[in-house]
């Protein structure tokens, strides 16, 4: 009967999506909670088949208690929210501010993503820290595209020793982040697919990037799509319920996506168009993992 | 809709932080007390104590901490915050207010 307490705890850690360290605490809780009551109920006179049976009966439904325990502990405050939404800001100010162009300044964002992200993922991976993550990862993944476009002796280098390693640490830290929370990963990995769709787009002649006159043309849909990224994840971070944390980052993402293959018509390619279809796929993902019925 | 359900919904965590403040308790022992003292008139699904323990915990009127029972046993006992004292004070003083207005509309005093 051991087993039944076992699986309806483990339903129970299923459906709770919050800090592991909270989690694991209210399991523990709950189990002695269930433990005692059954206690009682054998003392009564039940078997322990049926004292577990009424105990859990009594308790309710796992998918439901863990579902308000998720609504109290998923609505940030507004400080999270506003550490989580620092990086969009900072990107849609360097292209408001023309300081995109200065090596420099790009450098010093690197940095300070760097340190935000290390300090991050030692500190336990807050909510604020996933989309530093993206921005962290987008360096080394625009860096191993870049080493295809040189000689040919150096694409070889780089497809099997620098590619394989970026996808290694991408395909970690994703799974790392998936264990966590599936919404995680979406909130991590929109500003990838944001900013490699704006340099697919904007380039021409063959060149993944775009060069600084396209850029410019650009600065104003650019600092728009940003900023419009951060009031998502404000949203995202504020809502108490899953589906609504979906929603608040599925659809502005997917309007900016869709904003910028039609700012950039003339050069969406092969390259833009089959990085729209694998970004609307990435966001349509979570949204059909919520709307699946849920055990009750 | 179930207006004792409703009301009950509305008044969980002015309830628990008044058992609370009587004595440090841990989950299992709240629904005990809570049945007891009412004579079984609260009567919910267990499981909905922990959001509100969890929502009260989050906001800082009570803090929880591992502890030994006089069985012997680890349980999370919870302890009222100086900040929860303060709110529940004035959660009862609204609920007196309330509760006075409610019976002076219901039983008017005949002159």
């Amino acid at each position: 009967m051991a087993d039944k307490l076992a699986s309806y705890l483990e339903s129970l850690k299923n459906c709770l999506k919050i800090d592991s360290a909270v989690k694991d605490e209210a399991i523990r809780e709950i189990s002695t909670h269930l433990e005692d009551a059954s206690q009682e109920l054998k003392e009564g006179g039940l078997n322990e088949e049926e004292a577990l049976t009424l105990a859990t009966d009594k308790f309710g439904s796992a998918h439901l208690i863990a579902q308000e325990i998720c609504e109290v502990h998923n609505q940030g405050s507004w400080q999270d929210a506003f550490f989580t939404a620092l990086p969009h800001f900072l990107v849609a100010t360097l292209f408001a501010s023309y300081y995109w162009q200065n090596t420099t300044c790009l450098l010093l964002v690197l940095l300070a993503t760097t340190c935000v992200v290390i300090y991050g993922w030692r500190h336990n991976q807050p909510l604020w820290l996933f989309p530093w993550l993206g921005y962290y990862l987008l360096p080394l993944m625009v860096t191993g595209i870049l080493l295809i476009y040189l000689p040919q002796g150096w694409t070889w280098l780089a497809a099997l020793v620098y590619i394989p390693l970026v996808l290694f640490i991408v395909a970690y830290i994703v799974r790392q982040t998936t264990n966590r929370d599936w919404l995680y990963v979406l909130l991590m990995v929109i500003p990838i697919l944001v900013v490699f769709m704006w340099l697919t787009s904007s380039s021409t002649g063959g060149q993944f990037l775009p060069s600084s006159t396209q850029l410019q043309a650009n600065t104003l849909w650019l600092t728009l799509s940003f900023f419009t990224l951060a009031v998502a994840t404000i949203a995202f971070v504020r809502v108490k319920q899953r589906w609504q944390k979906a929603a608040a980052l599925l659809i502005p993402a997917s309007l900016i996506l869709l904003a910028v293959t039609l700012v950039n018509r003339e050069g969406i390619g092969l390259g833009a168009g089959s990085i729209l279809i694998l970004s609307l796929l990435i966001l349509v993902m979570p949204a059909w993992i919520q709307l699946k019925p849920e055990p009750r | 809709m179930d207006y004792k359900r409703e009301l009950l919904k509305g008044n969980t965590e002015c309830l628990l932080l008044c058992l609370i403040n009587s004595q440090s308790m841990y989950g299992y022992q709240l629904i005990k007390e809570l049945n007891r003292r009412s004579n079984g008139y609260f009567h919910f699904k267990e499981g909905t104590l922990y959001p509100a323990l969890h929502r009260l915990e989050k906001e800082k009127l009570i803090k929880g901490n591992w502890e030994k029972s006089p069985a012997g046993q680890e349980r999370r006992y919870y302890h009222i915050t100086g900040k929860g004292r303060r709110a529940l004070f004035q959660k009862l003083s609204v609920w007196e207010d309330f509760s006075t207005a409610i019976r002076a509309v219901v039983q008017p005093r005949t002159s």
